[in-house]
Order: C-alpha cells, then structure tokens, then sequence
C-alpha cells in the first residue's frame, strides 16, 4: 500500500507540474491552453531520445525537455499570435494531436505505436524498490518546489501584473507601453519548459511510453485540476492537482464498498465522477476551491 | 483569506478511509492468495478483454466453492486496462502496490504489456499475456513473462505460407498504426519474400479514426496488384474494406480473423465473400475445449468462440495448478514450477480439480488447455498453437486449412 501511494503521489507530483505551467498561461495570462498532452510528450520523447538514442546522462536530458518543450511552445504561440479564446483552444488542441500522430507515425525517431524502452534512470542503480520510489518522489517534489517558487516571484513581479491586466484586457498594458505578445509569447515558452520537464521526470519513471500515454485525458486532468484548486492560485493547485489524481485513484476502491460495481463500470464512473465535480466545482466554487488573492502593491515610500 | 469548499479535515478523513477498506475487507479473508487480473474491458480491446476477466472470475468461484489452493482462499481483484498502456500501468500498480498481488493475468494490448513489464519486474510479480508483439521475448529479461499468444512472427508465415501455396506471388500490404500491425506487417514481409513473394508499393499505416481511406485505398491498389494483406481490426477493416470494394477491386483480400467478425458480415453482407483471414484458434471439437465452453455456458458448435477467453481460462488454471504444484505462492518457486507443470512431463490434465487429484496421487502434471496445449520456451513464448485459415463463402467461413505453427 506504502509504494501505491508513493506512486499516486509521484503522478500527482506529475500533474502538479503541468497544471502549475498551465496556470501561468492561463491562469495569470488567459491564454487557453489545450495542448497540454502535446508539450508534455515532446518533453517526455526528448528526454527519452536524448539519453536512449544519444546516451546523454538525465541531468543533460532534462534541461533538453525543457528547451524542446519552450521552443515548440514559443512556435506555437507564435503562429496563433493574434488568435485568443475559443480560436486558440482550437489551435493548441490541433497542435497537441499534431504531436501524437508524428510520435505515432515516425518511427525512425520513436519507434511509434511499439512505444520506446527507456533504462536510464536518474537516480543511482542498486537502490531497493523502496528507496527508488521514494528517492524518485522526492526528487519530483524537489522540481515542484522549484517551479513552485519561480512562479509565485512572476506572480508577484511585475511580470505578473501585466500577465494578470492582460488576462482581464489586453488594451490597457498595451496602451501603457507594454509589449503585450512578447509577454504572451514568454508565458507560453515558460508554460511549455515547465511542461517539457514534468514530461522528462514522467518518462524516466514509467520506463516506456507510446503515443498512447499522451491523449487527451492528460491535459483534462490538468484543467480539472486548475479550475478545481483555483486558476490563478499556485497554492490552490497543489490541493487540486492532488484531489484530481486521488479522485482518478480513490474510485477503484469503489469496488470494494459498493457491491455489484465491476473494474468496467468503475472505469466509466470514474469519468463520470470527475464530470461532475467539475460541473459542480463551475457552478458552486468557480474562483476554485482556494481562490486567487488579490496583490495589494504599495508603492516605494507611499503612506500605508 | 483561503476559502474551502469543504473541511480539510473532512476531506482528509474520507479520503483515508476510502483507501483503507481494503485493508479491512483483507484482515477478514484469513490470508488468501491474491491474484490480479487487468484486462481491456473498453477502448480497442473490449472485444475480447470481458471474455478474458469472466473466465478468471469462473474459475476462481469455482476452485474457492471446492476449498481453493493450499487450503488458501483465492481473492481475484479485477481491473480494466482500457486497452491504454498509461491507464493500465496505473491499474497495474494499484493491483502490484494496494492489492499486493502475486501475478497479474489477462494483459493483452502488446503496449499495455510492455508498459507494464519494467513494474512486473521491479515488484517480482508474475504475468500472463496474450500480447503478439515480437519485442516481447527480448523484454522479458527475468522470465516472469509467460504468453498464451503465438508472436506476430508466427501469424505472419502462416498467412504468408497460405498466399504462396495459392499462387499469390505479389502482394500489397497495409494495416492500422499500431504495435500489432506494424510489426505483423514487418514480419509477413519477410516471410513472404523468402517463400518468393515480392511486396509491391510500400506498406503504409492509417490512422483508425478516419472516416474514409479513399486515398490510403488508392494507393494500395496502385498498379492493380494480385492480392492485398490488412491485418485491421473490425471498425478501421469494414471502413477500409468498403473503399476497397467501392473502388472495384477484383484482386484477393487477406486479413486477421477478428476484422471479419459478425459485425463486419453484417455490414457488407454478400461483399465479404472471398476475402480469406487466418487466426491463432483454440482447438475446436477437443474434448478441453468443448468442456471450457461449457463451463462459460455456451454450446459447443464446431466454430471458434471465446478465442481469448479460453486463453484466460488456460491463465487462471495454470497458475493454480503451478502453486499447487509448488506448494508455495512464492513468486520465484512458482516462476520456476510453471514451465514444469505446462510442459510435463507428467499426468494430462484440463481443470484444476483433474490437476489438484493428481497431486494428491503424488503425480506430476502436465496441463493440457482450452486455447492449445499450453507448452512454453524458455522465453516465456508459447511453443505452438494451431493456426486455422478460412475463406468466406456465402457469408460464412469455411475452413481452408489448419496448420500448427511453431512461435
């Protein structure tokens, strides 16, 4: 039971990660983001590739995911540089499935639907299974801590603040001189390392992946757990992303309670669980479960 | 301020409580032997996973109704792998970590399996798959691997075999994108061009979500050739079969059993006819197989039914008997027993009770099941399983031939 939490925590860790990154772009800066699954698998193949197929070590890998997953974020923002909202969602949806089907279609590079083996792994070899699961929580944890932390000083930057009057309307740092696309653009490449990354971490982990582990249901957990712990609130995505998985999780043992409720139906009532909170969530809670602060800002020197 | 929708307390308290039934349910079952089962209940597979995780679930209600194993009740839990490696690795976990399982039956998308494996391994827990991928072999580094499925390999020179012998010396070959297709493709090359086939245009993979294959047809049928292998399945083949025929195509079509179903007949009724497909098939009319069927409650008809259900119910009886035969639910003395007790030498035997009498004889076992004779190599692949060839005629097949092929 001890490593099946571990494990539930070290993916929640996963999602913590992705639904931190999405918060910076939409949640500060209101840029729709449902590529989330797309950045996460470049994340995730470029730092399989780079220690399979380069034999580069895991700590040259990860910042490769990261640079991967920025790049092909500030390519993607770029071209829908003057799209927003319904457009723009359309587009990074397009953009997450474009990423599956060359995954899934070049093999050459990833081996497609066989899926890539992956056997370097980024703690020392020789460790018990216990002190491997738990080394790697913790090492998830340590990048969360640091995202984490790098994030709340935007948030409170002045970078935050013209993320956050773009999200409520572009026209005003605009007319105050700021350049508001480069600001877009450094949300979005942000967002998208930080993607790359939790993608490297996942891929070290689950030893394998394929096409298949990023469909859209990763990026819906992830804006399950934005719009549940409170978009805009970094503090309210940890409670998020961890009430999510343990949702994903926790209804298996449904079965257990409820008799008459088989592995099939718990699969589809899991779906139809997290439909609901969601519903629930938008309708009662819609700030979220911790909703975001307002900043007071005093200025240098001014009267409290 | 921070605002809750509800009590942290609360939330915490259920939570715990959720994750901990389990543990209250275990303290009650005086130790039994925990067994897992992940099949692919929905998404690609769910044609065959449910016939998988029922056979289990027979047997184990029948061996606990008799006293179960070792005088140890047997505690099946069941998940569904939703034919996707990443929600399969998770539900695998949950039955490794949570359930605390001692094997793992019924995986059976070859991505599902091999996502799974490096857990298997780092657990030291047991699987049983029906996965054909041919990358299986060399990934099952610590020989707890044991796969009731013929590799892609063998499907492959098999139907490979039956064009040659019927004068199809060219062929063009296209499938659905996915582990199965793609290796089975890469393998009926080989064979067909060493019986002295030649593969004309490249083969090519299509997505299966597409609606139409007009230009994936097209280009198959460039330059007309004799004859055409789709290893599909049922929905992506009946679409793909549809542009064939639309397209006026008078050449051969081979393909894999599953993709010409009833539901595949019933779509293109009298167009079906002569499109010929091969399977790995239980064997129909032996005495263990029609007893499986029975079992399952169905009737015996001379057709194949439950392919991957007798597949599962030969899972569930073997390992029984293996621990049985062990005396232990060791994972590495039963690891060790498996091939022993599937390969014999010792006293044919088809179900549990059969196997359970001879042990108390003091004989050894050699298991004998519904699905093929269930013999292992040392890589944990089966030996052979019998490989029937069908042409439909007036709607029905009809069988061609019948070979046993080795994996």
């Amino acid at each position: 039971m001890t490593f099946y939490l571990i494990a539930i925590a070290t993916s929640a860790g996963f999602y913590l990660l992705l639904a931190l990154a999405l918060n910076l772009q939409w949640g500060l800066t209101g840029l729709v983001n449902f590529g989330v699954a797309g950045l996460y698998a470049l994340g995730a193949y470029a730092s399989a590739l780079a220690t399979e197929r380069l034999g580069l070590p895991f700590l040259l890998a990860l910042p490769m995911a990261a640079l991967v997953g920025a790049l092909a974020a500030l390519m993607l923002a770029a071209l829908s540089a003057r799209l927003s909202g319904d457009y723009l969602a359309i587009v990074t949806l397009g953009f997450a499935e474009l990423i599956r089907l060359i995954a899934m279609n070049e093999d050459w590079l990833t081996r497609g639907p066989r899926g890539l083996a992956i056997a370097t792994r980024p703690l020392p070899e020789g460790l018990t299974r216990e002190a491997a699961a738990i080394g790697y929580l913790l090492l998830v944890l340590a990048v969360v801590a640091i995202a984490f932390w790098a994030l709340e000083r935007i948030r409170r930057a002045p970078m935050g603040r013209v993320l956050r009057a773009i999200r409520e309307d572009a026209l005003v740092p605009a007319t105050l001189g700021r350049d508001v696309q480069a600001f877009r653009l450094r949300a979005f490449a942000i967002g998208g390392a930080l993607m790359g990354v939790a993608g490297s971490l996942y891929a070290h982990w689950v030893l394998s992946i394929t096409p298949d582990h990023f469909q859209t249901p990763v990026t819906i957990i992830t804006w399950m757990a934005v719009v549940i712990g409170g978009a805009g609130n970094n503090r309210g995505l940890v409670l998020g992303a961890f009430l999510v998985v343990g949702i994903v999780e926790g209804t298996r043992f449904l079965g257990g309670v409820l008799p008459g409720l088989d592995a099939e139906r718990l699969s589809a009532l899991r779906i139809v669980l997290i439909g609901v909170l969601l519903i629930l969530a938008i309708r009662f809670r819609p700030q979220g479960l911790i909703a975001e602060q307002p900043l007071r800002h005093t200025p240098p020197g001014a009267q409290p | 301020m921070t605002h809750l929708i509800f009590p942290r307390r609360t939330a915490l308290t259920t939570g715990t409580a959720l994750i901990a039934t389990p543990h209250i349910v275990r303290a009650q079952a005086n130790d039994p032997i925990r067994i897992g089962s992940l099949t692919p209940n929905t998404g690609g597979g769910a044609q065959s996973g449910p016939e998988i995780a029922e056979a289990h679930r027979r047997v184990v209600e029948l061996v606990n109704s008799q006293g179960g194993i070792l005088g140890r009740r047997i505690l099946l839990t069941q998940e569904n792998d939703e034919t996707n490696p990443e929600a399969g690795v998770r539900a695998a976990r949950k039955l490794i970590d949570a359930d605390r399982v001692m094997a793992l039956l019924g995986l059976w998308a070859s991505s599902v399996t091999l996502g799974v494996l490096p857990l298997v391994e780092a657990a030291n827990v047991l699987l049983f798959s029906t996965s054909s991928s041919d990358d299986i072999p060399a990934a099952n580094k610590r020989g707890l691997l044991f796969n009731f499925q013929p590799l892609n390999a063998a499907w492959a020179v098999a139907i490979a075999r039956l064009a040659v012998r019927r004068n199809y010396r060219e062929i063009a070959l296209a499938g659905p994108n996915n582990d199965f297709a793609t290796t089975l493709v890469a393998s009926f090359r080989r064979s067909f061009e060493e019986a002295g086939g030649r593969v004309v245009n490249e083969p090519f993979f299509y997505n299966t979500t597409q609606p139409s294959f007009r230009a994936e047809v097209d280009r198959l049928l460039r330059g007309n050739p004799p004859a055409v292998f789709i290893p599909g399945y049922v929905a992506d083949f009946t679409a793909v079969y549809r542009d064939i025929y639309r397209a006026g195509y008078r050449g051969r079509v081979f393909t894999i059993s599953f993709a010409v179903g009833p539901q595949f007949k019933t779509a293109v009724g009298a167009a079906a006819d002569g499109i010929m497909h091969g399977f790995p098939v239980p064997p129909v009319g032996s005495p263990a197989y029609d007893a499986f069927l029975r079992f399952m409650g169905r009737t015996p008809n001379g057709e194949v039914q439950l392919p991957f259900g007798s597949a599962g119910y030969d899972q569930i009886n073997l390992l029984l008997l293996a621990i049985a035969a062990a005396n232990s639910t060791d994972v590495d003395a039963v690891k060790a027993m498996i091939p022993r007790v599937a390969n014999g030498p010792g006293e044919r035997v088809t179900t549990v009770a059969e196997g359970l009498a001879a042990l108390r004889a003091g004989k050894t076992l050699n298991y004998d099941g519904a699905s093929s004779s269930v013999e292992f190599k040392p890589d944990g692949s089966l030996l052979a399983r019998d490989f029937e060839l069908y042409e439909i005629r007036d709607g029905r097949d009809v069988s061609v031939e019948r070979i046993t092929s080795a994996s």
